[in-house]
């Protein structure tokens, strides 16, 4: 039987490498022992005497730093798949120079996220920064448009979206990443039978380009928002008044004192995580049947 | 045609333009003179100095809070990688040389790990770490305990593929020749692999060095910190924009560097390993 002798000689294998078997186990055992410690953390601290999991919910301070993750995610996503793409569709093609502006366009991701907030701190600090200096045109080059400096920490909306704007900018060459592999991997030919037949540009990218690299793009938005969801130095150096859940874990914790709850938004972090990453692995499957149907 | 060439021209400026600019800020202001940075609202802040001044440099290197914080990040770093690559890079080994079924899944297993939100697992880790037994130990190991929990699975993950270049047959040969396998591994593996483990390393203490929510959490209450936490705590003094600048630009300029270098072995390091299968 073929079962029995794959079996034997899977046991032959162990007997032979009982060694490298015990090589394997401690960094594992590392990686494992504190993973059930995080879940088992996590679940006991939000199901701990008076529920924080159910109690989070008559707070309203999580239901406002809910909706601004939403936000968050419903609009930095999209954003971070287009800055992928218009940088990845740019040094594509090679050109002279093509080595250096990738290098430079690869640069945002050597700022540590930490340097990248502070710096837009600065840019948009109140009530002189340069943003303002350009908005009040103080510049002789730029038209004045506003009269009084904009307090940019001071609103929810703005100090939000400029988390958004460094987290954007930040990540653009993961993304950027991604989307060039995606490229590089569609053949030539494809184009040049697109092209006897006559098919413009646009609907070279409509019709070979965007299908062919559905994969690159589903990977970009499942792992782009994830980061999202889980998004902590931005706001928290940025818009520290306006929690997203991530900087409200941290208050509950330090600023509150209150393991149980910090503990229980945490769960609820991992769980939104995963519904994320199940909803879109389906959506990507769908859609690539739904392209071998056409 | 040419309107087509031109357009992409000019929307590849535009991006350069936007990645270079807070970049170039962050220069622009460490080395800035008290007059371009306090103006007053006199004047608009200049996109170019007055005059350049690199005072604010000495200011820094004599403050000893400052090195003993590039001290601290320094050995959190160079900890987390002798713990990565010590864990790591054996059982890379073993996941390639055995051929267990369901590789795949622990692989897999291992990259997901690292889909974990940070800022969940951050205060089960802290409350962990910062309990008896562990909190006997320094505060820097015990950050560099929770920074290889980051970066195990990548060492891991790029290990895997440098050992995977490696033919088995020349460890083998060496075998026929009588040395042992422990002495295979030491004196022909390892060498052969050791420029690919660099740049795990190289990533690892990056990783580590940039890395600030779990320092973060884990010295709350300590009076040394790590260079990123020491960056966040001297905001709170609302100290002068150069001096901010000039802190960032420390902890910024040795990644840049390294990413440059590193950047084209990494990718052959990541790459060689896929095209052999």
């Amino acid at each position: 039987m073929p079962g029995s002798i794959k079996i034997s000689s899977l046991f032959h294998q162990l007997k032979d490498n009982f060694l490298i078997l015990i090589i394997l186990i401690p960094a594992l055992l590392y990686l494992f022992a504190f993973l059930v410690l995080v879940l088992s953390y996590l679940f006991s601290q939000s199901f701990s005497s008076g529920l924080p999991f159910l109690a989070m919910w008559e707070d309203p301070e999580f239901k406002k730093a809910l909706v601004r993750t939403l936000w968050f995610v419903g609009l930095g996503t999209p954003l971070q798949l287009l800055a992928g793409l218009i940088l990845a569709l740019l040094v594509y093609k090679s050109f002279t120079g093509v080595g250096i502006i990738r290098s430079i366009y690869m640069l945002p991701i050597a700022i540590p996220a930490l340097v990248t907030a502070i710096t837009l701190n600065i840019l948009f600090s109140y009530p002189f920064g340069h943003a303002n200096d350009l908005l009040m045109g103080r510049h002789s080059f730029f038209p004045q448009i506003i009269t009084t400096p904009i307090n940019w920490g001071g609103s929810e909306f703005l100090s939000l979206m400029l988390a958004l704007l460094g987290k954007v900018w930040r990540d653009m060459p993961i993304s950027m990443l991604i989307i060039l592999a995606g490229l590089q991997g569609i053949e030539n030919e494809e184009y040049e039978a697109a092209q006897t037949l006559g098919a413009s540009g646009w609907q070279q990218f409509k019709y070979i380009t965007l299908p062919l690299l559905t994969p690159a793009i589903m990977t970009v938005l499942i792992l782009r928002s994830i980061e999202c969801w889980k998004e902590f130095i931005f706001p928290f150096v940025i818009a520290p008044s306006y929690p997203v859940l991530g900087v409200l874990i941290e208050r509950l914790y330090h600023a509150e004192q209150n393991p149980q709850a910090g503990a229980a938004v945490a769960l609820f972090l991992v769980i939104l995580i995963a519904l994320t990453a199940g909803i879109f692995s389906y959506g990507a499957n769908f859609i690539r049947k739904r392209l071998i149907r056409v | 045609m040419y309107l087509g060439k031109i357009l992409k021209i000019l929307v590849i400026s535009i991006v350069l333009f936007f990645i270079l600019f807070p970049i170039f800020v962050l220069v622009k202001y460490s080395i800035s003179d008290r007059e371009s940075i306090i103006t007053g609202g006199k004047y608009p802040e200049p996109f170019w100095p007055f005059s350049v001044d690199l005072e604010i440099f000495n200011i820094l290197f004599g403050r000893k809070d400052f090195l003993l914080a590039g001290l601290a990040s320094l050995e959190i770093a160079s900890l987390t990688v002798l713990f990565c690559l010590v864990l790591g890079a054996p059982t890379a080994f073993a996941l390639v040389r055995f051929k267990i079924p369901g590789i795949g899944v622990i692989l897999f297993f291992l990259l997901s790990v690292r889909l974990f939100p940070d800022i969940s697992a951050v205060i089960p880790v802290a409350e962990q770490l910062l309990r008896k037994p562990f909190s006997h130990l320094p505060s820097v190991v015990l950050v560099a305990l929770a920074h290889t929990l980051l970066a195990l699975p990548y060492t891991i993950y790029i290990a895997q593929g440098v050992f995977e270049t490696i033919p088995r047959d020349l460890e083998e040969q060496a075998q026929v020749l009588g040395a042992k396998r422990s002495y295979a591994f030491l004196r022909i593996l390892i060498p052969l692999a050791l420029p690919g483990l660099a740049a795990a390393a190289i990533y690892t203490f990056f990783l580590s060095w940039n890395e600030f929510i779990f320092a973060y959490f884990l010295m709350f209450k300590e009076t040394t910190v790590s260079l990123p936490v020491y960056l966040l705590r001297i905001l709170s003094w609302a100290p002068q924009k150069n001096f901010i600048t000039a802190i960032s630009l420390m902890i910024s300029v040795p990644v840049i560097i390294f990413t440059f270098l590193v950047q084209k072995y990494m990718r052959t390091g990541l790459t060689a390993g896929a095209v052999k299968q």
